[in-house]
């Protein structure tokens, strides 16, 4: 049905779609490793010989390493603590009846939705009244706030695709509610709680403006030291780059694990893949 | 359906994380929507917070134009980015459909720009489009679209559509993938029942593809619509607003007042009417997530 | 430190100090108070701070180890980008946490901080003897105008200087001198080449320089929407006879006058330099024309005195170093003009470790500090440090010094980075062709005016 001529144009377009997509990441990331004398070039440089000074020169000497820690540090608390959290309130959604739970469903939803710039200022002000402030924690938990509406809502989707005979059958077989959910609905929605998992990761490493205005300085993530970039090294472009590498590849390489679920993800549960 | 579980304690394991989000966000939520109605102010003496009623609203409804216009900007940015990233992203899906077998690998490509952290995709384009010596530039004036004495950046009227293409760059894959998925999920028998009754492939997708896809694109249109409505780290990095107020988007604006000025019961009303479109986009994307659930999924199945 | 067998010559050295007029070690006193006992009671205390990351900061940053050797506290310094500084420091002071024990913030700040309360003055330990350094006379060793108006609010002291910055011309040097130029410029403008002194010439050589398909430019303006532009457009303000405010000092409210003939003429003359500047300009700040200088890409920039240590000296950063002239703001009818802008130390209110914090700013103040500091790219508010040989070398340092003489003060009442912020905006407006020049003055004048409320009625009055 499909003639080969139709198949060349499609493959065709895909390739200028794809250089199109992938050309501005490919030219950062080619700049993190071009000389000073390359990356200021008038003409753009594609070719050239690689130099490996800018990635110690700015997390060694300029001290961007810690944010790197500093941004594990925070997005894997934070993923701990929403899927802690966040898994059994999934559960209870997926498997109970309640009054008002369509309501707390979409409560869930709002949070996730929440825009940080209208919460960002009272939320200081909280964690400053608890004493939070200057501590990773405030971030973190910031950072909750919108990882464990997503634990929830996609979570609520892979239990509901377990079948309810599962959890008959292992109680027939002695399990306690808590032990079914422990033992035998948990492992089976591990995949899926994996994905989960890594894309709360990649949220929370990815937020910024909770960040930038609830971390003191010593727990600076990676988003956060990029403004500060940007201006006093403007022509470091070397360094710039490097930074915007070392922000995204990990992300990128998570990416690709988790590809299977991206969609489940990103649409909230609401679109399988 | 029996009661397999117990009914009356099982809720209680949603205590943990619905006091968790009371206390860190709807705590502060109230604590906002209350400033509003005070004359909270950082930077003015004498500004302590006493209440002031409605002025504050009444400040945004008749007086502040910079709002209103920020608004409008706003709008017309999720206007754009959502139908081009969508016509963009959807006709990718088909191709990618019905051309390419091999699409999960190419999806896997296409997926780089859209999970890079937005400020660093700020970042990024702000080399790229650096009016002296930025790659896109350069081939930018190569090929003629823009002069030697022209900058995208520092250009009133072309920075907003610059801004718009590079959301665009970051965010059709995920039109993408998403419409992808939801072709994939599509029932064989419609396809096949238009066919037989000789319909051509544009009838096709207009008669079958279409409205089975219907609920599918509202939520992605939807969440994308959510997404650019708040859209703050890139234009921040990029531009901070400027020139002018040619890219003061409502979330610049409500940094502006809360962060530059330090105006916060005027910054509350204007961060709650943020919040208020997007609550009520979320109600929307909350509707739609039945409607697709209840017909375009198959009764109940468990695939993942 | 000293001991006894010292004391005479302590003595006679700073005799011979004071003889010759040069701040010194100190008087007699000085033998009695040493800075280790003082610091004694606050040994093992933590002190942390907040300010720009620049050169000053990061020379002050190497010189803290001397200080907490010698006194047993900790210093912790924070570096941020400059709106962010503001930021965390506001944050702070207003959620009345005391996480800095002292801060560094531009003194447009000055105002809404001490009218809110969130500042210690600082008459307290000056008369305490047993913090007060005696040989430590502000009143003597400092510019007295320049730190009356950065550091004091309302007659009381709040901080002193952290840099006392002002902005003048900066130019190429060696272009200048180039015969071939020199000769060109001539044919086609009828007069030497030479610094511009004022406007028109200024425009001229700007024009004459411009080559754009050689990526060289006359010169370059700040012209983001940033503070940067704002502080800017005050040279050629100033310049042209305008002001904002119609005051005689900056902690004083008064009629606005941002929109007078001599402003609007102001600003359509700044605009005017966007033909000779890159492509990008209005997405310039300081650091970006920084760096076009420091790459050999613009002839004349008006800039800051604390970003010309890394231009001018600054071999490793700067293709132009050695090769730099420096000269007041060309003149219009306002005559010679600067401006003064100064980071100063304050310390906050609810801060837990104010003694130290105290120590330690009287410490920095220091000749021997402040000259480090000077010549690490800071701007130092003690004159005898400019009088140092070391110092006198540096190219920058008459212009430096001539600019400072004439430097006007600007608002520091506590609307006044509410001011900055209408102003940032109605000049980026302008310039990006938005509205016109009298529109946008006008504009900000009624927004000021209104800000300020019955204080500072327009005088100029908007149709």
């Amino acid at each position: 049905m499909i003639s080969r001529g139709w198949r060349m144009a499609a493959v065709a377009t895909l390739v200028v779609v794809l250089v199109v997509f992938l050309t501005p990441y490919i030219w950062i990331f080619l700049t993190s490793f071009k000389t000073r004398l390359d990356a200021l070039a008038d003409v753009p440089v594609w070719a050239f010989t690689p130099t490996f000074e800018h990635y110690p020169k700015i997390f060694i000497d300029k001290g961007y390493l810690p944010l790197v820690w500093n941004s594990l540090f925070v997005a894997i608390s934070s993923t701990l603590l929403s899927l802690t959290v966040g898994t059994p309130a999934a559960y209870v959604f997926a498997r109970y009846d309640f009054p008002g739970k369509e309501d707390l469903f979409f409560f869930f939803l709002t949070t996730r939705m929440a825009p940080p710039i209208s919460i960002v200022v009272p939320m200081f002000l909280l964690f400053s009244v608890l004493g939070l402030t200057d501590k990773p924690i405030a971030v973190i938990l910031a950072h909750t706030t919108f990882n464990v509406s997503l634990v929830v809502w996609m979570m609520r989707g892979f239990f509901a695709d377990i079948p309810r005979e599962i959890d008959e059958a292992a109680m027939m077989d002695g399990h306690t509610r808590g032990g079914t959910f422990l033992k035998v609905l948990l492992p089976l929605a591990a995949p899926g709680m994996a994905a989960t998992a890594v894309l709360c990761f990649i949220l929370s490493w990815n937020e910024f403006l909770y960040a930038f205005i609830l971390v003191a300085f010593e727990g600076r993530t990676l988003t956060v030291g990029i403004p500060g970039l940007v201006t006093p090294h403007g022509t470091l472009w070397g360094q710039v780059a490097a930074v915007a590498v070392v922000a995204t590849l990990p992300i990128l390489l998570f990416t690709f694990l988790v590809q299977k679920h991206l969609v489940r993800g990103m649409t909230f549960g609401a679109v399988k893949g | 359906m029996g009661a397999v579980l117990d009914r009356g304690t099982a809720p209680l394991l949603l205590v943990p994380s619905v006091i968790l989000l009371l206390v860190i966000l709807v705590g502060p939520f109230f604590y906002m929507v209350w400033t509003g109605f005070t004359d909270l102010h950082y930077a003015l003496p004498g500004r302590d917070g006493s209440f002031v009623g409605f002025d504050n609203f009444r400040r945004l409804m008749q007086e502040d134009q910079i709002f209103w216009k920020s608004f409008l900007l706003t709008m017309k940015f999720v206007f754009w980015v959502v139908t081009i990233e969508f016509i963009l992203g959807f006709a990718l899906a088909m191709l990618l459909f019905h051309y390419i077998r091999q699409h999960r690998f190419i999806l896997t490509l296409l997926l780089v720009p859209m999970m890079l952290a937005p400020v660093a995709v700020g970042l990024i384009w702000k080399l790229l489009l650096q009016g002296d010596l930025g790659m896109v530039t350069y081939y930018m004036r190569l090929i003629g679209i823009i002069d030697l004495r022209t900058a995208v950046m520092s250009n009133a009227s072309l920075v907003m559509p610059a801004i718009m293409m590079i959301d665009v760059w970051q965010w059709t894959p995920f039109v993408t993938l998403v419409m992808l998925a939801g072709l994939l999920s599509l029932p064989k028998e419609p396809f096949e029942a238009a066919v037989m009754d000789g319909a051509g492939p544009v009838q096709v997708f207009r008669d079958v593809t279409l409205p089975l896809l219907r609920p599918i694109i509202a939520l992605v249109m939807l969440l994308r619509g959510i997404d650019a409505f708040k859209e703050f780290d890139k234009v921040f990095i990029l531009t901070g607003g400027g020139p002018g107020i040619a890219t003061e988007m409502l979330s610049i604006y409500t940094f502006r007042i809360n962060f530059k000025n330090w105006d916060l019961g005027y910054g509350a009303v204007s961060a709650f009417m943020v919040y208020l479109v997007v609550l009520i986009m979320c109600s929307i994307f909350y509707k739609a997530v039945y409607w697709n659930e209840g017909r375009a999924k198959p009764p109940k199945a468990g695939k993942s | 430190m000293k001991n006894g067998s010292l004391l005479g010559k302590a003595r006679q050295s700073a005799l011979l100090a004071t003889a010759l007029g040069v701040a010194a070690l100190g008087s007699t006193d000085a033998l009695a108070w040493s800075l280790e006992e003082a610091a004694a009671p606050y040994k093992g205390t933590t002190i942390r701070t907040v300010g720009e990351a620049l050169p000053p900061l990061e020379a002050m940053d190497k010189l803290k180890s001397q200080f907490e050797e010698r006194t047993g506290i900790k210093v912790v310094i924070e570096m941020y980008e400059h709106s962010e500084a503001v930021n965390k420091v506001m944050l702070d002071l207003n959620s009345k946490r005391g996480r800095y024990d002292f801060i560094l913030q531009p003194h447009r700040e000055l105002g809404r901080f001490v009218k809110s309360g969130h500042l210690e003055s600082l008459e307290k330990y000056l008369n305490d003897t047993k913090l007060r350094d005696p040989s430590f006379k502000p009143e003597e060793q400092l510019y007295q105008g320049l730190w009356k108006e950065i550091s004091w609010y309302e007659g009381k002291i709040y901080g002193f200087p952290f840099t006392a910055l002002t902005m003048y011309m900066w130019y190429r040097d060696d272009l200048l001198n180039d015969p071939k130029e020199k000769s060109g410029f001539k044919a086609k403008y009828g007069y030497d080449l030479k610094p511009a002194t004022n406007w028109k010439e200024y425009t001229d050589i700007a024009q004459w320089f411009t080559r754009p398909e050689k990526g060289f430019y006359g010169t370059a303006i700040q012209g983001k929407r940033h503070e940067a532009l704002w502080y800017e457009w005050l040279n050629f303000l100033y310049s042209f006879g305008g002001d904002m405010l119609d005051t005689k000092s900056g902690s004083e409210c008064g009629p606005v006058i941002v929109n007078s003939p001599e402003a609007v003429a102001s600003l359509e003359y700044y605009k005017s330099l966007m033909a000779y500047s890159p492509a990008d300009t209005l997405n310039y700040t300081w650091d970006d024309v920084m760096a076009l200088m420091q790459q050999g890409k613009v002839y004349e920039l008006i800039m800051w005195n604390d970003a010309t240590y890394a231009v001018a000296e600054d071999r490793d950063a700067s293709t132009v170093a050695g090769k730099m002239g420096f000269d007041l703001v060309p003149q219009g009818k306002g005559g010679k003009v600067g401006q003064v802008e100064g980071w100063t130390y304050l310390v906050p209110a609810y801060s837990k470790n104010k003694e130290a914090a105290y120590l330690f700013i009287q410490w920095m103040m220091e000749k021997s500090q402040q000259l480090n500091q000077h010549l690490n790219g800071g701007a130092s508010a003690r004159p005898d440090v400019y009088a140092h040989p070391d110092v006198q070398k540096i190219s920058y340092s008459k212009a430096s010094m001539d600019t400072n003489a004439v430097a006007k003060p600007k608002p520091t009442i506590p609307e006044s980075p509410q001011i900055t912020d209408i102003l940032v905006r109605e000049l980026s407006s302008y310039l990006s062709d938005a509205k016109g020049a009298q529109e946008a003055l006008d504009t900000a004048a009624v927004e000021m005016s209104k800000l300020l409320g019955s204080c500072a009625p327009l005088k100029y009055p908007v149709q």
